[in-house]
């Protein structure tokens, strides 16, 4: 479970190890260009988080690189740049997704965990929690092998809490990611907590215990162990 | 009124007032010459006549040269009086009318009898000199009059014709572009113009570029702070050993720094349209952009139960724009639409040739509809939004050169988009 993190900024960097090790990952750093071709072969990484503005090179050359060395991992950019062509060019160069800065923690977790399935899986693979079952490739959730009907956004929901799983989440990180550019700036994030509350009845109703617990207005945690 | 029109009309009108005055002195001063010139005539012929009466019989003078009418009569002595210069008409049965004639009426006297003469001289042959001349004058005045038209004309191709020139290039002149350089000029107010112009467009370019690179530095210098402040509170988010105070604080920077990043990003968007960073071209349909629109917006229309009227129009209407910046138009557009609803209001869309039409119930505007689409400017009643999303709209139809109008009318805001300009 080893992701490897080139980025250049410090404080940055310890945010994303340290929320990526709450996860149960370990974390390769590189803070510029030359580390990080050293620490490229170092490990079997399941993720690649690559930052494009290096001190020492270009981001693009590394992805490159790193895709040609290991064509199993999975590879993240996460750039301040923002437009059309620098996304098509970063997945064109070989990279999976492409996030830019500022993210949330919680995105970039499901982020890593959905890159991490695409490349390492290659499909049939099956996500649980409890008593939840979900096929991503099929795009179906089962409750004790019960088929829960669920939209696209709910199953999407379900997912990111899924990887998220005993975080606290916040409703502006689940808007950011379910919605995109669509999710702010309306005034409130209302919207999500009505779809959580469907994703909620729709689970309960077949059966499933209610993992969601409400944290202080700020978001949501999905465990086990919730506190009622 | 044209500079031309102006001073053509206004030479004009001088002109012809003066050749008005004018015209009447001349006539005043010719018509006294003339006068004159008979009155000496006739004094002429009454010396001539004197002479015949000294010299001749009285009654045998019927006719000397240069008279037109004589008579003579014998009166008594003591009926002589002074004698008199005068005009008169006269029927003259030939020609069938009356005539205008200047006499002298005098006295003569020989051998104890006294003579009145009356000598006539027709004023005709000086009233036709006056008539021709005064002619000719008038004709003269037309003739000038259109030569002063020509030579306005002239003289202002050639004198004014830097300055139609200077202003063509400024009403060219966007704060975006290029400051506007004109050549030197040989007359002085114009060359004290042509300076004036150029530093006053090459500071207003100047000023606008520093100000651009002062967005784009700052959006970009911004991120890698937002960056981390965001990260950290997601980070300290996860702590167990907070209590619900400092959970409190936590949600309140979450939320501020959210609102910090997206306001980062938009103003980092619209300095990219102001550079020119969307030049992919390609042919969308309305119709169907707005269909994906409105199925992205699906859950923030349904949270509100708004009601989506659609008129669209039967024929697909192509735009040839970037897609990126067709979606942020649509986009922000609904959004708008959206935010300033109704609970249970709704949305009306219609799509014309060219035309796109939005229509939403919603309150009044609470600040100058002027300000609509500048930027910050928002509804104080609503908070977390920044306005910048009636701004981004224009600067999209700046780049195509779309026409966008806003009215309020019947409790319902309007937007038309017009495309095709």
């Amino acid at each position: 479970m080893q992701i490897l993190i080139v980025e250049d900024e410090a404080s940055l960097m310890e945010s994303m190890v340290s929320y990526l090790a709450l996860e149960g990952f370990r974390c390769e750093k590189a803070s510029d260009y030359h580390t990080a071709v050293c620490v490229l072969d170092k490990h079997d990484y399941i993720c690649m988080l690559i930052d494009l503005n290096l001190p020492g090179g270009d981001g693009l050359e590394l992805v490159k690189l790193a895709r040609e060395n290991q064509s199993e991992s999975g590879i993240i950019i996460i750039s301040a740049r923002n437009s059309i062509e620098q996304r098509v060019e970063g997945l064109e160069a070989g990279a999976d997704d492409y996030m830019v800065k500022p993210f949330h923690l919680s995105e970039l977790v499901a982020r890593v965990h959905s890159v991490a399935r695409r490349t390492r899986m290659k499909g049939g693979e099956v996500l649980s929690f409890g008593a939840i079952s979900v096929l991503p490739d099929e795009h179906s959730c089962f409750v004790e092998k019960k088929p829960v009907d669920l939209t696209r956004k709910e199953l999407d929901m379900l997912m990111f809490l899924m990887s998220n799983r005993n975080r606290v989440v916040t409703k502006e990180s689940i808007a950011d990611y379910l919605w995109g550019e669509y999710g702010g700036g309306y005034g409130s994030y209302d919207f999500v907590y009505t779809h959580l509350k469907n994703l909620r009845r729709k689970l309960q109703d077949a059966g499933c215990p209610d993992y969601v617990e409400n944290i202080y207005g700020i978001g949501y945690k999905f465990s086990l162990d919730k506190k009622s | 009124m044209k500079l031309l029109t102006k001073s053509t009309l206004l030479i004009a009108t001088l002109s012809l007032f003066l050749f008005f005055i004018m015209g009447i002195i001349f006539f005043q001063v010719l018509k006294n010459m003339s006068k004159a010139n008979l009155d000496r005539e006739l004094f002429d012929l009454k010396v001539l006549v004197e002479d015949h009466i000294e010299n001749y019989n009285a009654n045998h003078i019927i006719a000397l040269p240069g008279i037109d009418s004589l008579s003579i009569r014998l009166v008594g002595l003591n009926e002589q009086a002074e004698e008199v210069l005068g005009d008169t008409l006269m029927y003259d049965s030939n020609e069938n009318q009356y005539k205008t004639y200047r006499y002298i009426h005098f006295y003569s006297v020989k051998g104890g009898a006294a003579y009145q003469v009356k000598i006539y001289k027709s004023t005709n042959p000086t009233d036709y000199l006056v008539e021709r001349v005064t002619l000719m004058m008038t004709l003269m005045v037309i003739l000038f009059l259109a030569g002063i038209f020509v030579l306005n004309r002239f003289i202002f191709a050639n004198l004014w014709g830097d300055f139609f020139k200077a202003i063509d290039k400024l009403k060219e002149f966007e704060a975006t572009k290029e400051p506007v350089i004109l050549g030197e000029q040989d007359i002085q107010e114009f060359e004290e113009l042509r300076q004036a112009l150029e530093r006053m467009t090459r500071r207003l370019a100047n000023d606008y570029k520093e100000l651009k690179e002062y967005t784009d530095h700052t959006t970009h210098e911004l991120q890698t702070p937002l960056a981390v402040i965001k990260s950290k509170t997601e980070l300290l988010i996860q702590s167990e050993r907070l209590g619900a105070e400092e959970m409190k604080c936590l949600e309140a920077i979450n939320t501020s720094v959210n609102q910090l990043s997206r306001l980062n990003s938009t103003l980092a968007l619209l300095t990219r349209i102001e550079n020119n960073q969307f030049t992919e071209k390609e042919e969308i349909d309305l119709n169907g952009l707005l269909e994906k629109h409105l199925d992205l917006l699906e859950e923030h229309i349904g949270l509100r139960n708004i009601r989506v009227e659609k008129h669209y129009h039967h024929e697909p209407i192509v735009l040839f724009m970037d897609q990126g910046l067709a979606d942020l138009l649509i986009a922000n557009l609904l959004k708008n639409a959206i935010i300033h609803n109704i609970e249970g209001g709704s949305i009306r869309l219609e799509t014309l040739p060219g035309k796109l039409i939005i229509q939403n119930d919603g309150q009044a505007l609470g600040f100058n509809q002027e300000e609509l689409f500048t930027r910050f400017v928002r509804d104080t009643r609503r908070s977390g939004n920044f306005g910048l999303g009636l701004s981004l709209v224009k600067k999209v139809c700046e780049t195509y050169n779309f026409i966008i109008e806003y009215s309020f009318d019947n409790q319902q805001h309007i937007f038309r988009v017009i495309f095709n300009s």
